[in-house]
Protein backbone atom coordinates (compact mmCIF):
# COMPACT_ATOMS: atom_id res chain seq x y z
CA UNK A 1 0.00 0.00 0.00
CA UNK A 2 2.84 2.61 1.37
CA UNK A 3 4.95 1.44 -1.67
CA UNK A 4 2.08 2.33 -4.25
CA UNK A 5 0.95 5.89 -3.08
CA UNK A 6 4.62 6.01 -3.55
CA UNK A 7 4.88 5.51 -6.50
CA UNK A 8 1.61 7.03 -7.99
CA UNK A 9 4.23 10.32 -6.16
CA UNK A 10 6.59 9.59 -8.32
CA UNK A 11 4.52 9.10 -11.60
CA UNK A 12 2.92 12.35 -10.39
CA UNK A 13 6.41 14.31 -9.97
CA UNK A 14 7.50 12.82 -13.06
CA UNK A 15 4.83 14.16 -14.88
CA UNK A 16 4.70 17.43 -13.50
CA UNK A 17 8.42 17.78 -14.85
CA UNK A 18 7.44 16.66 -18.35
CA UNK A 19 5.07 19.17 -18.09
CA UNK A 20 7.78 21.80 -17.51
CA UNK A 21 10.01 20.80 -20.20
CA UNK A 22 7.05 20.83 -22.82
CA UNK A 23 6.79 24.67 -21.58
CA UNK A 24 10.34 25.23 -21.45
CA UNK A 25 10.27 23.55 -25.51
CA UNK A 26 7.38 25.17 -26.36
CA UNK A 27 9.08 28.75 -26.20
CA UNK A 28 12.14 27.93 -28.25
CA UNK A 29 12.79 28.03 -31.59
CA UNK A 30 12.04 26.35 -34.40
CA UNK A 31 7.86 26.89 -34.55
CA UNK A 32 6.98 24.18 -36.60
CA UNK A 33 3.45 25.82 -37.55
CA UNK A 34 2.85 22.95 -39.92
CA UNK A 35 2.55 20.43 -37.19
CA UNK A 36 0.17 22.92 -34.95
CA UNK A 37 -1.85 23.44 -37.60
CA UNK A 38 -2.18 19.61 -38.65
CA UNK A 39 -2.47 18.84 -34.66
CA UNK A 40 -5.25 21.75 -34.18
CA UNK A 41 -6.99 19.85 -37.38
CA UNK A 42 -7.14 16.36 -35.90
CA UNK A 43 -7.98 17.52 -32.39
CA UNK A 44 -10.33 20.30 -32.65
CA UNK A 45 -11.96 20.26 -36.55
CA UNK A 46 -12.10 16.53 -35.98
CA UNK A 47 -14.27 16.85 -32.86
CA UNK A 48 -16.52 18.93 -33.62
CA UNK A 49 -19.47 16.88 -34.93
CA UNK A 50 -19.26 14.65 -31.63
CA UNK A 51 -18.94 18.29 -29.11
CA UNK A 52 -22.09 19.35 -31.28
CA UNK A 53 -23.96 16.27 -31.54
CA UNK A 54 -23.21 16.20 -27.29
CA UNK A 55 -23.71 19.65 -27.00
CA UNK A 56 -27.39 19.65 -28.95
CA UNK A 57 -28.70 16.46 -27.02
CA UNK A 58 -27.81 18.32 -23.95
CA UNK A 59 -29.09 22.00 -24.50
CA UNK A 60 -32.24 19.73 -26.16
CA UNK A 61 -32.30 17.97 -22.47
CA UNK A 62 -31.67 20.94 -20.42
CA UNK A 63 -34.34 22.97 -21.48
CA UNK A 64 -37.39 19.93 -20.69
CA UNK A 65 -35.83 19.64 -17.39
CA UNK A 66 -35.73 23.38 -16.71
CA UNK A 67 -38.98 23.83 -18.35
CA UNK A 68 -40.43 21.03 -15.89
CA UNK A 69 -38.64 22.35 -13.02
CA UNK A 70 -39.61 26.16 -13.28
CA UNK A 71 -43.20 25.45 -14.81
CA UNK A 72 -44.33 24.90 -11.48
CA UNK A 73 -43.32 28.37 -10.51
CA UNK A 74 -44.82 29.80 -13.60
CA UNK A 75 -41.43 30.74 -14.23
CA UNK A 76 -40.74 29.29 -17.85
CA UNK A 77 -39.66 32.39 -19.18
CA UNK A 78 -36.22 31.63 -17.54
CA UNK A 79 -35.51 28.43 -19.19
CA UNK A 80 -33.59 30.05 -21.91
CA UNK A 81 -31.46 32.22 -18.95
CA UNK A 82 -30.83 29.10 -17.34
CA UNK A 83 -29.91 26.66 -20.04
CA UNK A 84 -27.56 29.57 -21.23
CA UNK A 85 -26.22 29.97 -17.65
CA UNK A 86 -25.91 25.96 -16.76
CA UNK A 87 -24.01 25.46 -20.15
CA UNK A 88 -21.81 28.41 -19.92
CA UNK A 89 -20.14 27.83 -16.58
CA UNK A 90 -20.65 23.88 -16.38
CA UNK A 91 -21.81 21.79 -18.37
CA UNK A 92 -20.63 22.93 -21.49
CA UNK A 93 -16.33 22.68 -20.43
CA UNK A 94 -16.77 19.58 -18.83
CA UNK A 95 -18.72 17.53 -21.07
CA UNK A 96 -16.80 18.96 -24.13
CA UNK A 97 -13.49 18.49 -22.24
CA UNK A 98 -14.53 14.70 -21.65
CA UNK A 99 -15.78 13.86 -24.82
CA UNK A 100 -12.97 15.40 -26.41
CA UNK A 101 -10.39 13.51 -24.24
CA UNK A 102 -12.03 10.28 -25.15
CA UNK A 103 -11.64 11.09 -28.84
CA UNK A 104 -8.81 12.67 -29.20
CA UNK A 105 -6.98 11.90 -25.83
CA UNK A 106 -7.08 8.52 -26.24
CA UNK A 107 -5.53 8.63 -30.32
CA UNK A 108 -2.67 10.90 -28.82
CA UNK A 109 -1.80 8.38 -26.02
CA UNK A 110 -1.86 5.38 -28.41
CA UNK A 111 0.34 6.87 -30.91
CA UNK A 112 2.94 8.14 -28.83
CA UNK A 113 2.95 4.89 -27.30
CA UNK A 114 3.29 3.08 -30.23
CA UNK A 115 6.11 5.69 -31.33
CA UNK A 116 7.75 5.10 -28.38
CA UNK A 117 7.62 0.96 -27.85
CA UNK A 118 8.82 0.57 -31.53
CA UNK A 119 11.88 3.05 -30.90
CA UNK A 120 10.33 5.82 -33.17
CA UNK A 121 11.12 7.66 -30.28
CA UNK A 122 14.62 6.99 -29.76
CA UNK A 123 15.35 7.82 -33.10
CA UNK A 124 13.97 10.79 -33.51
CA UNK A 125 16.15 11.58 -30.40
CA UNK A 126 19.06 10.46 -31.80
CA UNK A 127 18.63 12.50 -35.06
CA UNK A 128 19.13 15.95 -32.84
CA UNK A 129 15.59 16.15 -32.67
CA UNK A 130 13.69 16.74 -29.49
CA UNK A 131 10.46 14.40 -29.69
CA UNK A 132 8.96 16.77 -27.20
CA UNK A 133 9.07 19.56 -29.09
CA UNK A 134 8.37 18.07 -32.59
CA UNK A 135 5.50 15.69 -31.06
CA UNK A 136 4.29 16.83 -27.46
CA UNK A 137 4.60 20.53 -27.90
CA UNK A 138 2.06 20.57 -31.41
CA UNK A 139 -0.42 18.70 -29.31
CA UNK A 140 -0.76 20.43 -26.27
CA UNK A 141 -0.73 23.72 -28.00
CA UNK A 142 -3.68 22.61 -29.65
CA UNK A 143 -5.42 21.49 -27.16
CA UNK A 144 -4.99 24.65 -25.66
CA UNK A 145 -6.47 26.74 -28.11
CA UNK A 146 -9.18 24.20 -29.54
CA UNK A 147 -10.18 23.22 -26.01
CA UNK A 148 -12.00 26.76 -25.08
CA UNK A 149 -12.90 26.99 -29.14
CA UNK A 150 -14.71 23.48 -28.77
CA UNK A 151 -16.37 24.96 -25.30
CA UNK A 152 -17.78 27.93 -26.82
CA UNK A 153 -19.01 25.73 -29.75
CA UNK A 154 -21.10 23.53 -27.56
CA UNK A 155 -22.67 26.01 -25.45
CA UNK A 156 -23.86 27.78 -28.64
CA UNK A 157 -24.67 24.53 -30.11
CA UNK A 158 -26.79 23.53 -26.66
CA UNK A 159 -28.31 27.20 -26.32
CA UNK A 160 -29.81 26.34 -29.65
CA UNK A 161 -31.20 23.06 -28.63
CA UNK A 162 -32.54 24.39 -25.98
CA UNK A 163 -34.45 27.39 -27.94
CA UNK A 164 -35.70 24.29 -30.47
CA UNK A 165 -37.37 22.18 -27.40
CA UNK A 166 -38.41 25.86 -25.52
CA UNK A 167 -39.90 27.66 -28.06
CA UNK A 168 -41.09 25.03 -30.08
CA UNK A 169 -42.00 21.83 -28.00
CA UNK A 170 -42.70 23.57 -24.42
CA UNK A 171 -44.48 26.94 -26.18
CA UNK A 172 -42.51 29.45 -24.16
CA UNK A 173 -42.67 32.56 -26.11
CA UNK A 174 -38.84 33.30 -27.68
CA UNK A 175 -39.16 37.32 -26.45
CA UNK A 176 -38.49 36.23 -22.76
CA UNK A 177 -36.49 32.68 -24.08
CA UNK A 178 -33.94 35.12 -25.85
CA UNK A 179 -33.92 38.35 -23.11
CA UNK A 180 -33.79 36.76 -20.02
CA UNK A 181 -30.45 34.52 -21.68
CA UNK A 182 -29.18 38.52 -22.56
CA UNK A 183 -29.63 39.51 -18.70
CA UNK A 184 -28.90 36.02 -16.70
CA UNK A 185 -25.41 35.68 -18.50
CA UNK A 186 -22.53 37.79 -18.39
CA UNK A 187 -18.81 38.13 -19.71
CA UNK A 188 -17.94 37.05 -16.45
CA UNK A 189 -19.83 33.66 -16.92
CA UNK A 190 -18.46 33.11 -19.94
CA UNK A 191 -15.09 33.61 -19.40
CA UNK A 192 -15.03 31.24 -16.28
CA UNK A 193 -16.22 28.33 -18.76
CA UNK A 194 -13.38 29.90 -21.21
CA UNK A 195 -11.02 29.27 -18.51
CA UNK A 196 -12.13 25.82 -17.34
CA UNK A 197 -11.89 25.19 -21.05
CA UNK A 198 -8.45 26.21 -21.10
CA UNK A 199 -7.08 24.56 -17.96
CA UNK A 200 -9.04 21.33 -19.42
CA UNK A 201 -7.31 21.72 -22.53
CA UNK A 202 -3.39 21.62 -20.67
CA UNK A 203 -4.86 18.87 -18.60
CA UNK A 204 -6.00 16.28 -20.93
CA UNK A 205 -2.92 16.87 -23.58
CA UNK A 206 -0.36 16.54 -20.40
CA UNK A 207 -1.67 13.56 -19.37
CA UNK A 208 -2.29 12.10 -22.64
CA UNK A 209 1.01 12.77 -23.99
CA UNK A 210 2.68 12.05 -20.99
CA UNK A 211 0.95 8.62 -20.53
CA UNK A 212 1.98 7.96 -24.24
CA UNK A 213 5.16 8.88 -24.03
CA UNK A 214 5.82 7.05 -20.65
CA UNK A 215 4.41 3.52 -22.62
CA UNK A 216 6.77 0.81 -22.18
CA UNK A 217 6.25 -3.20 -23.12
CA UNK A 218 4.61 -3.79 -26.39
CA UNK A 219 1.33 -3.73 -27.38
CA UNK A 220 0.06 -4.16 -24.03
CA UNK A 221 1.93 -1.36 -22.13
CA UNK A 222 0.21 0.95 -24.79
CA UNK A 223 -3.59 0.12 -24.15
CA UNK A 224 -2.32 0.33 -20.22
CA UNK A 225 -1.25 4.20 -20.87
CA UNK A 226 -4.08 4.83 -23.00
CA UNK A 227 -6.62 3.42 -20.07
CA UNK A 228 -4.78 5.53 -17.46
CA UNK A 229 -4.46 8.61 -19.80
CA UNK A 230 -8.73 8.26 -20.47
CA UNK A 231 -9.36 7.59 -16.20
CA UNK A 232 -6.81 9.95 -15.04
CA UNK A 233 -7.78 13.17 -17.62
CA UNK A 234 -11.60 12.25 -17.05
CA UNK A 235 -11.08 12.25 -13.13
CA UNK A 236 -8.34 14.96 -13.43
CA UNK A 237 -11.55 17.21 -15.43
CA UNK A 238 -13.86 16.72 -12.40
CA UNK A 239 -11.56 17.42 -9.83
CA UNK A 240 -10.18 20.77 -11.38
CA UNK A 241 -13.44 21.40 -12.76
CA UNK A 242 -14.58 21.28 -8.95
CA UNK A 243 -11.68 23.60 -7.65
CA UNK A 244 -12.05 26.43 -10.31
CA UNK A 245 -16.00 26.79 -9.51
CA UNK A 246 -15.50 26.72 -5.85
CA UNK A 247 -13.32 29.58 -6.67
CA UNK A 248 -15.02 31.60 -8.74
CA UNK A 249 -18.47 30.92 -6.78
CA UNK A 250 -17.15 31.07 -3.65
CA UNK A 251 -18.79 29.31 -0.71
CA UNK B 1 37.49 7.78 -32.47
CA UNK B 2 35.28 6.44 -29.51
CA UNK B 3 37.07 5.70 -26.32
CA UNK B 4 34.85 4.23 -23.61
CA UNK B 5 36.71 4.25 -20.16
CA UNK B 6 35.45 2.10 -17.16
CA UNK B 7 32.10 3.09 -17.74
CA UNK B 8 29.51 1.39 -14.41
CA UNK B 9 25.91 1.49 -14.75
CA UNK B 10 23.07 0.08 -12.75
CA UNK B 11 19.39 0.33 -12.58
CA UNK B 12 18.19 -0.08 -9.56
CA UNK B 13 19.87 -2.96 -7.38
CA UNK B 14 20.34 -4.58 -10.98
CA UNK B 15 24.27 -3.64 -12.01
CA UNK B 16 24.30 -4.06 -15.94
CA UNK B 17 27.64 -2.37 -16.48
CA UNK B 18 30.50 -2.80 -14.84
CA UNK B 19 33.72 -1.53 -16.14
CA UNK B 20 33.76 -1.22 -19.75
CA UNK B 21 36.50 -0.32 -21.80
CA UNK B 22 37.24 -0.49 -25.20
CA UNK B 23 38.58 2.14 -28.32
CA UNK B 24 36.82 1.73 -31.83
CA UNK B 25 39.10 3.08 -34.24
CA UNK B 26 38.22 5.11 -37.22
CA UNK B 27 37.06 3.56 -40.32
CA UNK B 28 36.68 0.30 -38.70
CA UNK B 29 33.59 -1.87 -37.50
CA UNK B 30 33.57 -3.17 -34.12
CA UNK B 31 31.21 -5.54 -32.79
CA UNK B 32 29.87 -5.91 -29.37
CA UNK B 33 28.37 -9.68 -28.99
CA UNK B 34 26.49 -10.96 -25.92
CA UNK B 35 23.40 -12.88 -25.00
CA UNK B 36 19.90 -11.49 -24.17
CA UNK B 37 20.67 -9.44 -20.37
CA UNK B 38 24.34 -8.82 -21.54
CA UNK B 39 24.44 -4.93 -21.18
CA UNK B 40 25.27 -4.50 -25.11
CA UNK B 41 22.21 -2.21 -25.73
CA UNK B 42 22.86 -0.07 -22.66
CA UNK B 43 26.49 0.19 -23.64
CA UNK B 44 25.85 1.45 -26.70
CA UNK B 45 22.49 3.76 -25.71
CA UNK B 46 25.73 5.56 -23.43
CA UNK B 47 27.78 5.71 -26.62
CA UNK B 48 25.40 8.14 -28.47
CA UNK B 49 24.22 9.88 -24.90
CA UNK B 50 20.81 8.41 -24.39
CA UNK B 51 22.09 7.25 -20.85
CA UNK B 52 24.13 8.91 -18.38
CA UNK B 53 27.02 6.25 -16.88
CA UNK B 54 26.89 6.34 -12.59
CA UNK B 55 31.20 6.19 -13.31
CA UNK B 56 33.63 6.17 -16.59
CA UNK B 57 33.41 8.10 -19.75
CA UNK B 58 32.90 8.16 -22.84
CA UNK B 59 34.43 9.92 -25.36
CA UNK B 60 33.90 11.00 -29.43
CA UNK B 61 36.44 12.35 -31.52
CA UNK B 62 37.87 13.54 -28.22
CA UNK B 63 34.75 14.96 -27.23
CA UNK B 64 32.94 13.69 -23.77
CA UNK B 65 29.64 12.84 -24.60
CA UNK B 66 29.04 11.19 -21.17
CA UNK B 67 28.82 14.94 -19.56
CA UNK B 68 27.30 16.82 -22.25
CA UNK B 69 23.44 18.09 -21.89
CA UNK B 70 20.88 19.40 -23.40
CA UNK B 71 22.07 21.74 -26.64
CA UNK B 72 25.53 20.51 -26.73
CA UNK B 73 24.58 16.72 -26.51
CA UNK B 74 21.67 17.55 -29.17
CA UNK B 75 25.02 19.04 -31.50
CA UNK B 76 27.27 15.98 -30.62
CA UNK B 77 24.96 13.65 -31.67
CA UNK B 78 25.01 14.93 -34.97
CA UNK B 79 28.40 12.54 -35.54
CA UNK B 80 25.94 9.97 -34.99
CA UNK B 81 23.64 7.96 -37.56
CA UNK B 82 21.96 5.24 -35.48
CA UNK B 83 20.20 1.91 -37.21
CA UNK B 84 17.73 0.35 -34.70
CA UNK B 85 16.41 -3.10 -34.17
CA UNK B 86 13.04 -2.77 -35.58
CA UNK B 87 13.94 -0.15 -38.58
CA UNK B 88 12.05 2.21 -36.47
CA UNK B 89 11.14 4.08 -39.19
CA UNK B 90 8.04 6.67 -38.96
CA UNK B 91 5.69 4.81 -39.80
CA UNK B 92 3.19 8.51 -40.33
CA UNK B 93 5.43 9.01 -42.91
CA UNK B 94 6.21 7.89 -46.79
CA UNK B 95 9.95 6.66 -47.43
CA UNK B 96 11.21 9.93 -48.93
CA UNK B 97 9.99 11.81 -46.05
CA UNK B 98 11.48 9.06 -43.51
CA UNK B 99 15.14 9.72 -45.43
CA UNK B 100 15.09 13.25 -45.32
CA UNK B 101 13.69 13.88 -41.65
CA UNK B 102 16.83 14.29 -39.95
CA UNK B 103 18.09 16.64 -43.05
CA UNK B 104 15.06 18.88 -43.48
CA UNK B 105 15.07 19.09 -39.34
CA UNK B 106 19.26 19.83 -39.67
CA UNK B 107 18.85 22.65 -42.73
CA UNK B 108 15.32 24.05 -42.20
CA UNK B 109 15.99 26.29 -45.57
CA UNK B 110 17.16 23.17 -47.46
CA UNK B 111 15.99 23.63 -51.15
CA UNK B 112 13.39 20.92 -52.20
CA UNK B 113 15.05 19.57 -55.14
CA UNK B 114 18.46 19.50 -53.07
CA UNK B 115 16.81 17.37 -50.54
CA UNK B 116 15.40 14.75 -52.96
CA UNK B 117 18.79 14.44 -54.85
CA UNK B 118 20.61 13.74 -51.44
CA UNK B 119 17.69 11.26 -50.41
CA UNK B 120 18.11 9.44 -54.11
CA UNK B 121 21.90 9.36 -53.46
CA UNK B 122 21.94 7.68 -49.87
CA UNK B 123 18.80 5.32 -51.00
CA UNK B 124 21.25 4.62 -53.75
CA UNK B 125 24.27 3.57 -51.29
CA UNK B 126 21.56 0.99 -50.20
CA UNK B 127 21.11 -0.14 -53.31
CA UNK B 128 17.19 1.02 -53.74
CA UNK B 129 15.45 2.64 -56.51
CA UNK B 130 13.39 5.88 -56.91
CA UNK B 131 10.20 3.57 -56.90
CA UNK B 132 10.39 3.22 -53.02
CA UNK B 133 10.16 6.95 -52.61
CA UNK B 134 6.48 7.17 -52.28
CA UNK B 135 5.78 4.04 -50.32
CA UNK B 136 5.01 3.46 -46.76
CA UNK B 137 7.34 1.69 -44.64
CA UNK B 138 4.67 -0.80 -43.98
CA UNK B 139 4.50 -2.01 -47.33
CA UNK B 140 8.60 -2.99 -46.91
CA UNK B 141 9.85 -6.39 -46.30
CA UNK B 142 11.99 -6.36 -43.14
CA UNK B 143 15.15 -6.11 -45.28
CA UNK B 144 13.98 -3.37 -47.16
CA UNK B 145 13.28 -1.46 -44.06
CA UNK B 146 16.74 -1.86 -42.74
CA UNK B 147 18.07 -0.12 -45.86
CA UNK B 148 15.78 2.53 -45.72
CA UNK B 149 16.94 2.79 -42.15
CA UNK B 150 20.80 2.57 -43.11
CA UNK B 151 19.86 5.48 -45.61
CA UNK B 152 18.26 8.16 -43.39
CA UNK B 153 21.02 7.45 -40.83
CA UNK B 154 23.22 8.47 -43.02
CA UNK B 155 21.90 11.40 -44.65
CA UNK B 156 23.43 13.60 -42.50
CA UNK B 157 26.85 12.02 -43.24
CA UNK B 158 27.69 11.12 -39.97
CA UNK B 159 30.85 10.10 -39.19
CA UNK B 160 29.37 6.86 -36.96
CA UNK B 161 27.05 4.50 -37.79
CA UNK B 162 25.51 2.37 -34.81
CA UNK B 163 23.47 -0.68 -35.59
CA UNK B 164 21.49 -2.28 -32.45
CA UNK B 165 20.81 -5.64 -33.62
CA UNK B 166 20.97 -4.75 -37.16
CA UNK B 167 20.04 -9.20 -38.14
CA UNK B 168 17.56 -10.15 -35.00
CA UNK B 169 14.69 -12.07 -36.53
CA UNK B 170 15.41 -11.66 -40.42
CA UNK B 171 15.72 -14.83 -42.48
CA UNK B 172 18.92 -16.26 -43.50
CA UNK B 173 19.36 -14.23 -46.97
CA UNK B 174 17.97 -11.37 -45.44
CA UNK B 175 20.90 -11.21 -42.74
CA UNK B 176 23.31 -11.81 -45.40
CA UNK B 177 22.17 -8.88 -47.51
CA UNK B 178 22.07 -6.87 -43.87
CA UNK B 179 25.81 -8.19 -44.03
CA UNK B 180 26.68 -6.71 -47.17
CA UNK B 181 24.88 -3.33 -46.74
CA UNK B 182 26.81 -2.86 -43.22
CA UNK B 183 30.24 -3.89 -45.38
CA UNK B 184 29.48 -1.62 -48.30
CA UNK B 185 28.63 1.18 -45.92
CA UNK B 186 32.12 1.37 -44.53
CA UNK B 187 33.93 0.49 -48.24
CA UNK B 188 31.89 3.48 -50.09
CA UNK B 189 31.95 5.91 -47.07
CA UNK B 190 34.64 5.37 -44.54
CA UNK B 191 32.47 5.15 -42.06
CA UNK B 192 33.21 3.92 -38.60
CA UNK B 193 30.50 0.99 -37.13
CA UNK B 194 29.72 -0.08 -34.11
CA UNK B 195 27.57 -3.03 -34.63
CA UNK B 196 25.69 -5.10 -31.40
CA UNK B 197 24.20 -8.25 -31.76
CA UNK B 198 24.21 -11.80 -30.68
CA UNK B 199 24.50 -13.68 -34.04
CA UNK B 200 28.03 -15.12 -34.48
CA UNK B 201 28.19 -15.52 -38.08
CA UNK B 202 27.10 -11.87 -38.76
CA UNK B 203 29.65 -10.61 -36.55
CA UNK B 204 32.44 -12.36 -37.51
CA UNK B 205 31.66 -11.57 -41.19
CA UNK B 206 31.38 -7.90 -40.33
CA UNK B 207 34.17 -7.30 -37.25
CA UNK B 208 36.77 -5.87 -38.16
CA UNK B 209 37.52 -6.05 -34.11
CA UNK B 210 34.96 -6.70 -31.52
CA UNK B 211 34.51 -7.84 -27.86
CA UNK B 212 31.97 -10.46 -25.93
CA UNK B 213 29.85 -9.23 -23.32
CA UNK B 214 29.23 -11.13 -20.67
CA UNK B 215 27.54 -10.15 -17.43
CA UNK B 216 28.45 -6.63 -17.66
CA UNK B 217 31.88 -7.12 -18.80
CA UNK B 218 34.32 -7.63 -21.60
CA UNK B 219 35.13 -11.42 -21.77
CA UNK B 220 37.54 -10.99 -24.38
CA UNK B 221 38.26 -8.36 -27.22
CA UNK B 222 40.50 -8.41 -30.16
CA UNK B 223 40.22 -9.44 -33.93
CA UNK B 224 38.07 -12.41 -34.76
CA UNK B 225 40.98 -14.28 -34.68
CA UNK B 226 42.05 -13.23 -31.36
CA UNK B 227 38.59 -13.52 -29.98
CA UNK B 228 38.05 -17.20 -31.55
CA UNK B 229 41.30 -18.41 -29.75
CA UNK B 230 39.72 -16.90 -26.47
CA UNK B 231 40.43 -19.46 -23.72
CA UNK B 232 37.64 -17.66 -21.48
CA UNK B 233 35.48 -20.32 -20.67
CA UNK B 234 32.14 -18.21 -21.04
CA UNK B 235 33.28 -16.86 -24.62
CA UNK B 236 34.46 -20.71 -25.38
CA UNK B 237 31.02 -22.04 -24.65
CA UNK B 238 29.16 -18.90 -26.61
CA UNK B 239 31.19 -19.18 -29.54
CA UNK B 240 31.14 -23.69 -29.63
CA UNK B 241 27.43 -23.70 -30.36
CA UNK B 242 28.31 -22.01 -33.88
CA UNK B 243 31.33 -23.87 -34.24
CA UNK B 244 29.49 -26.83 -33.96
CA UNK B 245 27.35 -25.89 -36.99
CA UNK B 246 30.54 -24.97 -38.96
Amino acid sequence: MVGRVRAAFEDFGDMLFFAGEVGAWALRPPFRLELLLAQMAAIGVGSTFIVAVTGVFTGMVLALQMNYALHQFSAEGFVGGSVALTLVRELSPVLTALMVTGRSGSAIATELGTMRVTEQIDAMETMAVSPIQYLVVPRVVASIIMFPLLTMLFSAIGWAGGYLMGVYVAQIPPGPFIEHTRTMVEIKDLMSGIYKGLAFGVLVSIVSTYRGFRASGGATGVGEGTTRAVVMSSIGILVVNYAITLITVGI
Amino acid sequence: MIEVRDLWKSFGANQVLKGITLDITRGTTFVVLGGSGSGKTVLMKHVIGLLKPDRGTVRVDGLEISALEGRALTEARQVFGMVFQSAALFDSMTIFENVAFPLREKQRSIRSAELRERVIEKLRVVDLGEEVLQRWPSELSGGMRKRVALARALIGNPKVVLYDEPTTGLDPITTAYVDEMILNAKERLGITSMVISHDIASAFKVADRLAVLYDGQIAAQGTPDEVRRSQDPFVKKFLSTWFEKQ
